[in-house]
């Protein structure tokens, strides 16, 4: 299947070898889909895991850097001289320090310098220091004398086209063409609607800001370079940071075993990456250079804003005619995919045989934005999801009917509309609105107070979640029958090292706490993508399987010949290896003389190609129930369910904790979350916790139900799961607005629906209680 | 990332005085809002005067006239906890506890709530606006949603204090001790407008501290609350906001005190609103009258029209509250 | 950020009468006083003052550090006494990551110079173990996957450990206030609930 590419990552990535053979699906399993604490909480939990942040290794020297504080300038000159003399500071970069003299890939073909004069967006670095602790770095810092040619700036993408706007790049402020998507014919299509509606819709920009601060710690050893990076995936800087340093990989070693959250902001490499290395070299020092919270609002991505405007058809009868959509985004300074993927659950989430997209992805003098949570799909269960409610209300049907009337059986927006795997939009949609008690809620009465409540219902799928080569795991085998699992994956705190651990546990009964698992080092485990896409389930949990197999045969070899019974005749019962057709005849896998003699079984696992000619998706169905207070905008979520088809459970607990996880952040979207630009200087006006508003624990319900549709997708992969983490935030949001129209009557097509959006139009339509 | 300083800590009152009477010396109380305004270079410092080796600063006591006398190093969450303050001044407990986060509230001190800074992202952002010394506003005409509709003139912040407008509703006085000596300033008095200096909030001249605030007895029949509006549920300053202290006997409102947080450049009294409820019942009809009579003079901006709205809904729910 | 030259730095003056008067205040054991190097103009910015010894009481131990006085209490923890539990997220209080115990009540170290935190118990994540045992809260943390990435975890357990101490047995509502100045951006705030509550009922058992 053609999978649009989400992520940046460069030059060929490396094919797995076909595995040797298929396992074939399990039937009945023992310790995968339990609820299981995480493997490394103990670590987590008790402050000995070391984050990359926390690194601190002798001698240390602290960086920090000077970042252009214009939307739209050139560096006229930067003096770093008097600088050089500060207490502490031993190195100062510039853009015209020859050892700074690196490129910067924005995407595969456009680059700046490192330190680059054009300074398209507030945060792009203009220097840096190393200085003996952070606190003398960022005085010299502050010291250093730039001048700068400052230019208008465009800052908002509603304004980018006009004429006379500021042009951003030479060519002007068009992303190359709008992208463009067709099937059937919309105006038939709306000819044969019954009702026809049209709305705008908007999204407002929204930052990852993980917990973890973006940067690392770089370390050289004569030519050999150790980053410990807060990342998503240590493979994907190595090979970055190697390419522009023109090193060989080898001698690049990226460690992020632990690390604080990314939510797609730390998929890539980044500039401070190189940042650190040079000022390491420079100084024969290693350098810690983490940025401040208030830079992560600036330059390590965004989810782009989205506006949005739907046309959609329907008949009485609930049939879906046509959905014609335009977008118009912008991924900031440079082509980063300001639009990418916004229309498609209007392509491909419902039935529907007319559609028409067009998006429109436009430069602003803004930071470039990254895949943030799956990439586009909020937004466009924004307006896909409320507009539905619209129809259904148009046509007098409840909306969860009308979603089930149009659930698809057949990708339509893949070529040659293949089917998926598996489709378990309905049972979400049916079996969460039964444990909401959507029927008996939705009747009741919206209060007589001034507080209103209301409920409300959104779906979505992702165009993901499938996983899919390469990914090569180890697996060891101790003579003791314990285990070493060995992978190159970060677990970004989706549960990743649990669920592995419980797939090695699941094939040869090792118990949970004697599996060792080393992961995310370039170094020492193997080659994994980055941890993203609601992928690395899917993605690694075979290759695990696969390798967890490659051991057991051989230990099956082994015991065979010990106990006198052919290899095919032999499974593992606890901690033996026991005949199928004699209980009896059974030994300790710790007494097998062959494994003492061997000292260690190897099993080596890749990831086998997807299914040809069918689609993987994952599915989900969310329902809220909200109060909202109509004297004052105030919306208060209490309660929300998320029905997922994700494939099958791997663990319960942290299956548990994706979906709560996913509610809240897009409660955030929902509720809370806008970047503001300053509209006469273009500066990012709330950079930092408290002006950027994500959700507390007084902001989310307690009463979050998880409700898994467990149904193992055998076409999928041998471990029959399908990716959760995206999809449990893409209808959140618009669960939410739905919600709210529910109990006071307003809709609210541009988030956040904060009260001081949400009073004025209660308000307006005099909808006050 | 914090500038180099020096740092001071008194061990009285006196020590501390002359120390802050000092160009480029600030004072210190829990130190929340100083050290971010550092970080952000709002302004500069040579020396950070701690007052927390300072005695008697701290704590909540009896006064001779009933009232109480809370020291201006009294943490918020001392304010908020379930004592007599709780008991005797409801709203003023209520709006330290709607005050930032926890952990805040367990370092920042109620008189240091009362003198911290505004909040205007201006402000503290790396804008020279006209309250660091600046030309302009940048509010005016940039993005001002969480601005002030009245009060404003030259600078449009609001002052970002709920336990202000709880003193000022309370006829509280703060006890200041400066290089000249003692002098006592009714709340109401304490906070100044743009019109008057747009460079600071409060009345407090160089090396003066706040050292009490002094709650007066209250009258039989007295109730308060403060409702609190933000956009998000914890830390957060307020949208709006009504601190409401009223006396109600035989069911008529005698006296009332209303002011307002979140939409002026200081706590903002509305008499106009007092009066539309004193000598009435409190019912739906008067709390309209006194909510409508609260947006009287209301100045609105490009981003913070929704304020009136907001705000009439937050007076009528605080006068319900205490009906 | 904030390239802003600070102003209000070129007032200060040589100070006789205040070196004067830190020789009186310097010499009683709580008086503590550092002076900030005084600037003469178009000179760099004069950095930091001299380094003072402090001597903090973390986990029942005393270190005692040389520090400058915009030292917070959070960078002395984990850069130089190399207690990392108590994390990073903002150095603004604004998000909790680094949330210590000061006398058994919460507060954010970033929001904390060093040397204010000088005559207190400080307790951070590592004090809550029991030896190499997860403590009450920690297990029922672990028992609730109260946590994704763990960054904000520490915090989030120091928090719970302060509002459990002042409130045994919360409910649900004071839960989330009390749980309200941390930040997940995982958004596990539901699984927190549960835990602290388990929590509640571990140190009850427990009889702490």
């Amino acid at each position: 299947m053609k999978t649009p590419k989400l992520y940046f990552v460069d030059g060929a990535v490396p094919e797995s070898p076909a595995p040797t053979d298929t396992p074939a699906p399990w039937t009945e399993t023992r310790v995968v889909g339990k609820s299981l604490p995480r493997v490394d909480a103990y670590d987590r939990l008790s402050g000995t895991a070391v984050y990359p942040s926390d690194v601190v290794l002798p001698d240390m020297l602290y960086a920090a850097v000077l970042r252009c504080p214009h939307a739209n300038a050139r560096v006229r000159k930067v003096d770093g001289s008097l600088v050089e003399r500060m207490p502490g500071v031993r190195a100062v970069i510039t853009g015209d320090s020859k050892a700074a003299d690196l490129r910067w890939y924005y995407t595969r073909t456009v680059f700046t310098k490192l330190f680059d004069p054009t300074c398209r967006f507030e945060g792009e670095a203009v220097a840096a220091v190393a200085a003996e602790t952070p606190q003398q770095a960022w005085d010299a810092v502050r010291a250093i004398t730039v001048e700068y040619e400052v230019f208008p700036f465009v800052a908002d993408e509603r304004k980018a086209l006009e004429p006379g706007a500021p042009a951003v790049h030479d060519g002007g402020n068009r992303v190359g063409e709008p992208e463009k998507y067709q099937r059937g014919d919309v105006v038939k299509g709306f000819a044969e609607a019954d009702k026809v509606l049209e709305a705008s819709y908007r999204t407002a920009a929204e930052f990852h800001t993980p917990m973890e601060l973006h940067g690392c710690v770089a370390r050289w050893d004569g030519k050999r370079l150790t980053l410990w990076d807060s990342t998503q995936g240590v493979y994907g800087v190595q090979q970055r940071v190697a390419s522009l340093l023109e090193m060989p990989l080898a001698n690049v070693r990226v460690i992020g075993s632990y690390m604080g959250g990314g939510f797609g902001s730390k998929l890539q490499a980044d500039k401070y990456n190189l940042i650190a290395a040079v000022l390491a070299k420079l100084t024969a020092r290693p350098v810690k250079l983490f940025l401040t919270r208030e830079e992560t609002f600036l330059c390590v991505g965004n989810r782009p804003p989205a506006g949005m405007r739907l046309k959609a058809g329907v008949k009485n009868d609930g049939t879906l005619t046509a959905f014609d959509l335009t977008v118009l985004g912008t991924g900031g300074a440079y082509p980063t995919g300001g639009t990418g993927l916004v229309d498609w659950l209007v392509r491909d989430l419902y039935t529907c045989p007319n559609v028409r997209t067009e998006a429109t992805d436009v430069y602003i003098n803004g930071g470039p934005s990254r895949p943030m949570r799956a990439p586009g799909h909020p937004q466009g269960a924004w307006a896909l999801e409320q507009m539905m409610d619209a129809l259904a209300e148009a046509i007098g049907m409840d909306p969860v009917q009308l979603r089930l009337k149009n659930v698809p059986t057949v990708s339509q927006a893949n070529e040659g509309q293949p089917p998926y795997t598996t489709t378990g939009l309905r049972q979400c949609l049916t079996e969460g609105a039964k444990a909401f008690g959507w029927d008996a809620v939705r009747r009741r009465s919206k209060g007589d107070g001034p507080v209103k409540r209301g409920v409300g219902v959104a779906a979505g799928l992702w165009i993901a979640g499938d996983g899919g080569p390469p990914a090569t795991v180890i697996v060891k085998l101790f003579p003791d029958g314990s285990a070493n699992l060995n992978m190159g994956a970060s677990d970004i705190g989706t549960g990743t090292k649990t669920v592995m651990a419980m797939v090695v546990a699941e094939e040869l009964g090792v118990p949970l706490e004697q599996i060792q698992i080393e992961n995310a080092d370039t170094g020492t485990t193997e080659y994994a993508t980055a941890s993203g896409g609601s992928k690395t389930v899917p993605t690694e949990a075979p290759a695990v399987r696969s390798a967890a197999l490659a051991v057991k045969r051989q230990l099956f070899e082994l015991a065979a010949e010990e106990l006198k019974v052919p290899a095919n005749q032999l499974y593992i019962e606890g901690d033996a290896v026991v005949s199928t057709k004699d209980p009896k005849v059974t030994k300790k896998i710790a007494a097998l003389q062959g494994l003492r003699r061997r000292g260690l079984l190897i099993g080596v696992g890749t990831r086998g190609p997807n299914i040809e000619g069918k689609v993987i998706n994952p599915f989900v169905a969310q329902f809220c129930e909200v109060e909202v207070d109509t004297r004052t905008g105030e919306v208060e979520v209490l309660r929300f369910l998320s029905a997922n088809d994700s494939g099958r459970v791997m663990n319960r607990l942290t299956y548990e904790n994706q979906v709560i996880g996913g509610i809240t952040m897009g409660i955030g979207l929902a509720l809370t979350e806008q970047r503001v630009f300053d509209r006469q200087t273009g500066k990012v006006v709330n950079r930092n916790w408290h002006d950027y508003k994500i959700p507390t624990a007084m902001d989310v319900p307690a009463d979050m139900t998880s409700l898994p549709i467990d149904v193992p997708d055998p076409e999928a992969n041998t471990t029959g799961a399908k990716g959760l983490g995206e999809p449990v935030t893409i209808p959140t949001a618009a669960a939410v607005a739905n919600a709210v129209y529910d109990a006071v009557g307003v809709r609210v097509t541009e988030s956040p629906i904060s009260p001081m959006r949400l009073i004025g139009l209660i308000a307006a339509r005099g909808k006050r209680g | 990332m914090l500038p180099g300083f020096g740092y001071a800590r008194p061990r009285n009152l006196r020590e501390a005085v002359h120390l802050l009477s000092a160009p480029g010396a600030r004072v210190q109380a829990g130190g929340t809002d100083l050290l971010g305004c550092l970080r952000d270079g709002v302004f500069g410092v040579d020396t950070v005067v701690s007052l927390s080796g300072v005695p008697d600063l701290r704590g909540i006591r009896r006064a001779l006239d009933g009232g109480l006398v809370v020291g201006a190093m009294t943490t918020l969450s001392e304010v908020a906890a379930p004592t007599d303050v709780v008991k005797g001044y409801p709203t003023l407990a209520q709006g330290a506890a709607a005050a930032a986060s926890p952990q805040l509230r367990n370092q920042g001190t109620i008189g240091g709530n009362i003198c911290q800074r505004p909040r205007c992202w201006y402000f503290r952002g790396d804008f020279h606006c006209a309250r660091k010394g600046g030309e302009k506003c940048f509010a005016a005409e940039g993005e001002n949603q969480f601005h002030c509709i009245f009060g404003g003139d030259v600078c449009f912040i609001v002052h970002p204090s709920d336990t202000a407008p709880a003193l000022v509703a309370l006829e509280a006085v703060v006890r200041i001790t400066g290089p000249n000596g003692s002098r006592s300033v009714p709340a109401e008095k304490f906070f100044i407008l743009p019109e008057t200096d747009y460079t600071r909030e409060n009345v407090l001249t160089a090396g003066e501290i706040v050292t009490e605030i002094v709650l007066p007895p209250q009258p039989a029949g007295t109730r308060g609350t403060y409702r609190k509006v933000r956009a998000r549920g914890s830390w957060d300053f307020a949208l709006a906001g009504a601190a409401v202290v009223a006396t109600i006997t035989a069911g008529k409102v005698e006296r009332a005190r209303i002011v307002l947080s979140g939409v002026a450049p200081t706590p903002w009294r509305v008499p106009d609103a007092e009066r539309a409820i004193v000598g009435r019942r409190l019912n739906k009809r008067t709390v309209r009258d006194a909510a409508a009579a609260a947006l009287k003079g209301a100045q609105t901006m490009s981003g913070n029209a929704y304020k009136v709205e907001l705000l009439r809904g937050t007076v009528e729910e605080a006068l319900l509250a205490l009906a | 950020m904030g390239h802003d030259q600070n102003d209000g730095k070129g007032g200060c003056p040589q100070g006789v009468s205040r070196r004067g008067f830190f020789t009186a205040v310097g010499a009683g054991a709580l008086g503590a006083a550092t002076l900030g190097r005084s600037q003469t103009p178009g000179a760099p910015p004069a950095g930091a003052a001299e380094p003072t010894k402090v001597t903090l009481r973390v986990n029942g131990r005393a270190h005692t550090v040389l520090a400058e006085p915009r030292w917070t209490l959070l960078f002395v923890l984990r850069e130089r006494l190399g207690l990392t539990g108590t994390k990073v997220g903002c150095e603004r209080g604004e998000c909790g990551a680094c949330t210590v115990l000061l006398d058994g009540t919460p507060v954010y170290a970033c929001m904390m110079l060093a040397l204010e935190a000088e005559g207190h118990e400080v307790t951070t994540l590592e004090g809550l173990m029991n030896g190499e045992e997860l403590g009450p809260v920690q297990q029922a943390f672990l028992q609730e996957d109260a946590f994704q990435c763990g960054y904000c975890t520490p915090g989030q357990i120091v928090a719970a450990e302060g509002l459990l101490r002042a409130n045994p047995q919360p409910t649900l509502e004071e839960i989330r206030a009390g749980m309200s100045g941390n930040l997940c951006r995982c958004g596990t705030y539901a699984h927190i609930f549960k835990a602290v509550k388990k929590a509640s009922e571990l140190k009850k058992v427990a009889g702490r």
